[in-house]
């Protein structure tokens, strides 16, 4: 048979750039054995069973062995019911221990892989905002989701059972040894296949499980994407490109699966011919040994079958070995989270008043390309200030510089004289809130998505600041008040009412400054009359930044600030603005006629 | 079939009529790749279980001390070792290929079906269906039909060895055959029991990855208001839930496995009582005692496909239905009506040329113009919007093109003639390249069509976000352009429409996430680059209004009136009450300051 070289296409291979860091080898070692000292008597228990339905089941073996060599040998006494009665003792202690076996081999991977994934979520939820904004939530996500997923399968069978075959193989060796010693060397024969055929097969495998996964997951997503965008490819005449790249993944994907065919088809002689060696070369090294006198017939029928059960324990380490393997890659992508540094902040950092200020601020997202040149602004408590300006200006940056969530490179933001990126982020939140297009309703209780704002909160304060965004009305509809279950696969609300869900969050938490960004972009336009009271009753007395898509709105501004290429160009009343004849000016008559 | 020659070039037409006849018709289709596994299992197992006879052979050999039958005995093992080894590896390759060709019919005929289906899918239930099937039933429904011929040669091994062991050693042979069938099916019952409780695990699992992703999903959020300890909690609740439940589960599973150590062990005793007693007689040879003891050891083997099939069966039936159920959905006859097969023509019929007119509404598109309309209840824009395109959901009078009714043209046909983008547009994901590469009439290049859609900070933002793109038209874009603010997608979905330059283009909102500035630019571009060609767009933004040719106000169903914007604006109240009303989306911010002034005043 002809070698089968890997595809060219690697599914595997990531295409938009890693936003968050991948642990280091040391960091993930680390980890690995952080997580065996935690599950320490858990480990040991496993092993301590796990010999004893080992020594339980070389029992039979051995006494079978007895009886051949006592029979063969035609001396008198059989002790046959003795025999049978430790046979079926041994029997039933291997089974239950057996059974305790794959117990609390589930039971540690339960348990670690429960520690895994809480310990990423706790790390998760503690990224500085500025690292979220910027490296959004799809690398976490994909984390959360296809790396637990693999690494699922490693915790919950591959690391226990790779535990429980290694084990076993000593054993079974040892019980060989104790046996016959030369029988035990007969077996270390076969050992130079095994290792050669191993090394050929451990140095491909895991990388080409991994294409073959995401190859497979890649056919799922391009018919999932077709589904989802069933009205733009029927508009776009798209339907045969889609079966086209459906096949082409179709094609990606067996490609892999025919390389890893091979790698096993290498393997698997491999196997067999080593379990074939053992038990031939125990029979035939024996078998002389025993002609010539030097070792029992019973001491090789125990050996030759002994020899025949090391099959499972090799097979049980061979199946996990790559598995662990492929989970380190993913263990390295969830461990990778530990790395960025949480930001402490300053807790005696404290704002003495209300002002916002911005000193000559600088800032760019990458080395050497500045969003924001020199920007200085002042917001004095109460004002309404609107900023306008084209895509991409730097708008919404200036926002969040406002807001804490970045630190600028040059210069400073201050609130009340204290510097924002100074101040922990806990403590940012409580003076100023960014509300952006992310009506994010949890899924849970309308209680838990309203008790995130202040978590002391009583229902009583959660019905009040429903009431003062006038929703009410319709929660007080719902069928079980604060405890119906919303979001995802629960009852589904309207846009306006998510809409109303953050707005009272706001309320709750009573930040003295809010930032807008888009804040009402997403929403449903016959929605929005009901919507303007409850914003309104938000803003009330509160400093607001608004970043403004539509002029109407910086019209109704105290202040209105054109950002234009990074810098403030225009600053002014809207009618100063106008009188001035600038920028501004020349779009509002456009847009007014 | 073999896997290099995968996809197949047609996957055929699937017996969709319930699950257990989709199993059997994609067992049929792959016949001859059964039976290769068939003969190669059987090679395997027969060996596997020969190999015992040696050990006998062996043990016999020595007891008679001789060196001759040992060596003989050898080189038996080696015949066999090399048969065991042969047919492993073609067993394996032979099952593999059965399951791939399997699972790759079924996705090729889900990718077709979805196809088919097109704008029919999202409206129904079914479209998380397709989806799920493809994820999770597929594997099965391939597990299945593949393990039928492996199970096959399993079960005729154990039958041969029964045989083989009754010819052998008649006395100890009734033993074995009278305990193999109990040890065989003795966990049998105990698998659904097994199955439900991993079920539950399973749906727990995917209620705390739910909570997981949306935790992270709306992550920015719980940073910006608090309330991380909460949701924490929360998770940390189902996380442990999941941990008892596998636990549960897994001491289902124990029991299983205790079971199979127990039964086959009780049966070796039973052997070896009665074998050991048969042995003192004389009947039997001591080789031969250990050739059955060894025998049943491995017959364990074989014997674990009597519960993988059971357990493929109880797994893939379900999965066979869904996916049956899929397959056998069709296009609803209203959006087909007049239109024969609807995807497989194109460019038979002449493509109509003409005003657009909508005999329900009145509304009528001049060629070569661009037209406005303002509607005031957004849902009835997005109908009409799709009724204009012809093949529409919902029965009615159709649209003409030229006077020649849509619904009348094959669906290809008229999906040519016009475009319908609507509301939320789709950002398929791939290179900037493959997206824009839509079937079109190649008169608008790509450049001029992004230029005209305002699309260069988007450009930048892609490069940027890509891995080693340097140039925009190999950067890639993720799923629904997720990367991308709601403003950027608009833009990219807008260039795209004008790359296909249809004969006539209808837009709804294109505009309504971009602000002002970008707004107005885009409308110049826009109107420039259709000029000669039908353009109609749903808007109330006066920035597009202003630069139509024609605007046409329908109110409840009806084209009460048409002129330019500014006509409109003058002499038409109900135009003036939309328009001013501004149903975009900042109203509400503008009208809170307006309330906000109220309040303060007042105070």
């Amino acid at each position: 048979m002809i070698g089968v070289a890997p595809p060219a296409y690697d599914p595997a291979a990531p295409t938009t750039a890693t936003t968050l860091p991948v642990g280091a080898a040391s960091t993930v070692r680390a980890y690995v054995a952080e997580l065996f000292r935690r599950h320490r008597r858990a480990f040991l228990l496993l092993i301590t069973v796990n010999t004893v339905a080992v020594i339980a089941s070389m029992v039979g073996p051995y006494l079978l062995g007895g009886l051949v060599q006592r029979v063969s040998d035609g001396t008198g006494e059989l002790r046959l019911g003795l025999t049978v009665a430790l046979f079926v003792l041994a029997l039933v202690v291997q089974a239950g221990f057996v059974r305790q076996v794959r117990l609390r081999g589930a039971m540690l991977g339960e348990r670690m892989l429960a520690d895994l994934r809480e310990d990423f979520l706790v790390r998760s939820v503690g990224l500085p905002p500025g690292v979220l904004e910027r490296a959004g939530t799809g690398d976490l996500l994909s984390r959360i989701t296809t790396d637990i997923d693999r690494l699922a399968n490693a915790m919950r069978e591959a690391v226990p059972q790779l535990a429980i075959g290694v084990v076993w193989a000593l054993l079974l060796l040892g019980g060989l040894v104790v046996t016959a010693p030369p029988l035990a060397a007969a077996v270390l024969i076969a050992a130079p296949v095994l290792v050669v055929g191993c090394r050929w097969y451990f140095k491909r495998a895991p990388s080409a499980y991994r294409s073959e996964a995401a190859g497979y997951a890649a056919v799922a997503a391009a018919l999932a994407e077709t589904v989802d965008a069933g009205h733009t490819i029927e508009a776009h005449r798209l339907g045969a490109r889609r079966i086209a790249l459906s096949e082409q993944r179709i094609k990606a994907w067996t490609g892999w699966e025919r390389y890893t065919l091979w790698l096993r088809s290498v393997l698997f002689p491999v196997i067999n011919t080593v379990h074939v060696l053992v038990l031939g070369s125990v029979l035939m090294v024996g078998g002389v040994l025993v002609l010539h006198g030097w070792l029992g017939v019973g001491q090789l029928t125990t050996g030759a079958l002994i020899a025949q059960m090391l099959v499972d324990p090799v097979n049980l380490i061979l199946r996990w070995y790559d598995e662990v393997q492929v989970a380190q890659v993913s263990l390295a992508r969830l461990v990778g989270v530990r790395e960025i540094e949480p930001d402490a902040g300053d807790a005696s950092v404290a704002p003495d008043g209300r002002e916002v200020h911005a000193e000559r601020v600088r800032f760019g997202y990458r080395e050497g390309v500045d969003v924001l040149r020199e920007v200085s602004l002042r917001v004095p408590p109460g004002t309404r200030l609107a900023l306008v300006g084209p895509s991409g200006a730097g708008k919404s940056t200036l926002g969040r510089l406002l807001a804490g969530i970045y630190a600028p490179r040059d210069g400073r933001v201050t609130l009340g004289g204290a510097e924002l990126s100074r101040m922990p982020a806990e403590h940012v939140r409580s003076h100023v809130a960014l509300v952006n297009q992310e009506h994010h309703v949890f899924v849970g209780s309308l209680r838990d998505n309203l008790l995130l704002a202040r978590t002391g909160a009583t229902d009583a304060e959660l019905w009040a600041a429903l009431g003062a965004v006038d929703a009410d009305g319709w929660a007080r509809a719902l069928d079980e008040g604060l405890d119906t279950e919303v979001g995802s696969g629960g009852s589904a609300l309207t846009p306006a009412q998510a809409q109303q869900v953050a707005l009272a969050r706001l309320v709750l938490a009573d930040p003295h400054t809010l930032v807008l960004d888009e804040a009402t972009s997403l929403l449903d336009p016959r929605a929005a009359r009901h919507l303007e009271r409850s914003l309104a009753r938000v803003l009330d007395g509160r400093t607001v930044v608004a970043i403004a898509h539509r002029l109407h709105t910086a019209h109704d501004a105290d202040a209105i600030a054109v950002v234009e290429s990074g810098r403030i160009t225009e600053l002014g009343s809207h009618d100063d603005l106008v009188a001035a004849d600038g920028a501004y000016a020349a779009l509002w008559r456009s847009w007014h006629g | 079939m073999q896997i290099q020659d995968l996809p197949y070039p047609d996957p055929g037409v699937p017996d969709a009529r319930s699950g257990p006849r989709l199993l059997w018709w994609l067992w049929r289709n792959q016949l001859g790749g059964q039976l290769k596994a068939l003969a190669w299992g059987l090679l395997h197992f027969v060996a596997v279980s020969a190999l015992p006879f040696c050990v006998g052979l062996a043990v016999q050999a020595v007891v008679d001390r001789s060196g001759e039958r040992l060596a003989l005995t050898g080189a038996l093992m080696l015949l066999c070792g090399t048969a065991v080894a042969v047919g492993d590896t073609f067993l394996h390759r032979a099952a593999v290929t059965n399951w791939i060709t399997a699972a790759a019919r079924v996705q090729q005929l889900l990718a077709r079906k979805a196809a088919e289906l097109g704008s029919t899918l999202t409206r129904r239930v079914a479209a998380g269906e397709v989806v799920a099937v493809s994820t999770g039933d597929v594997e099965k429904i391939g597990w299945f039909v593949e393990a039928v011929s492996r199970f096959t040669a399993a079960a005729l091994t154990v039958v041969l060895v029964c045989v083989g062991l009754l010819v052998y050693q008649p006395s100890l042979g009734a033993v074995v055959a009278a305990g193999l069938p109990v040890v065989a099916l003795a966990v049998l019952p105990l698998l659904p029991r097994a199955t439900r409780r991993a079920d539950v695990q399973r749906e727990k699992a995917g209620r705390a990855t739910e909570l997981a992703s949306d935790t992270v999903a709306g992550l920015r959020v719980l940073r910006g208001i608090g309330g991380e300890e909460l949701f924490l909690d929360r998770y940390r609740r189902a996380s442990q839930e999941v941990r008892h439940a596998a636990v549960r589960s897994a001491r289902m599973w124990s029991l299983i496995s205790a079971v199979q150590v127990l039964l086959p062990g009780l049966l070796l005793i039973a052997v070896v009582w009665y074998g050991v007693q048969l042995a003192r007689q004389g009947r039997i040879t001591v080789g031969e005692l250990v050739t059955v003891y060894s025998a049943v050891m491995v017959l364990s083997y074989p014997l674990q496909h009597f519960e993988e099939i059971a357990m493929s069966y109880s797994f893939s039936r379900p999965s066979a239905t869904r996916t049956a159920r899929v397959l056998s959905l069709r296009r609803p006859a209203a959006a087909d009506a007049g239109g024969t097969d609807a995807t497989a023509g194109g460019g038979l019929a002449e493509v109509p040329r003409g005003e657009l007119h909508d005999p329900a509404t009145g509304l009528v598109a001049p060629a070569g113009r661009l037209t406005a309309v303002v509607c005031g209840d957004p849902d009835a824009a997005g109908r009409l919007a799709e009724r204009l395109g012809g093949h529409p959901t919902e029965l009615g009078r159709s649209v003409l093109l030229g006077g020649t009714p849509l619904d009348e043209l094959p669906l290809e046909v008229a999906r040519t003639a016009v475009l319908v983008q609507d509301k939320d547009p789709v950002l398929l994901s791939g290179t900037l390249r493959e997206l824009l590469d839509v079937p079109a009439s190649g008169a608008v290049p790509a450049d001029e069509a992004l230029a005209a859609a305002q699309c260069e900070d988007v450009l930048d933002a892609l490069v940027q976000g890509s891995l080693d793109a340097a140039e925009p038209m190999d950067a890639r874009i993720t799923e629904r352009g997720r990367s991308l603010s709601g403003g950027q997608r608009q833009r990219l979905a807008l260039a795209r429409s004008l790359i296909t330059d249809p004969e006539v283009l209808v837009l709804d909102e294109p505009t309504s996430a971009v602000d002002s500035h970008t707004e107005a630019r885009i409308a110049d571009g826009l109107r420039r680059l259709r000029s000669g060609r039908t353009t109609v767009v749903f808007t109330s933004s006066p920035l597009l209004l202003d630069r139509a040719d024609q605007v046409v106000l329908v109110h409840e169903g009806e084209a009460v009136a048409s002129g330019t914007h500014r006509e409109l604006f003058d002499a038409e109240p109900r135009y003036r009450a939309v328009v001013t009303r501004e149903t975009d989306d900042e109203g509400v911010l503008r009208d809170a300051f307006r309330e906000l002034e109220e309040i303060e005043e007042s105070a």
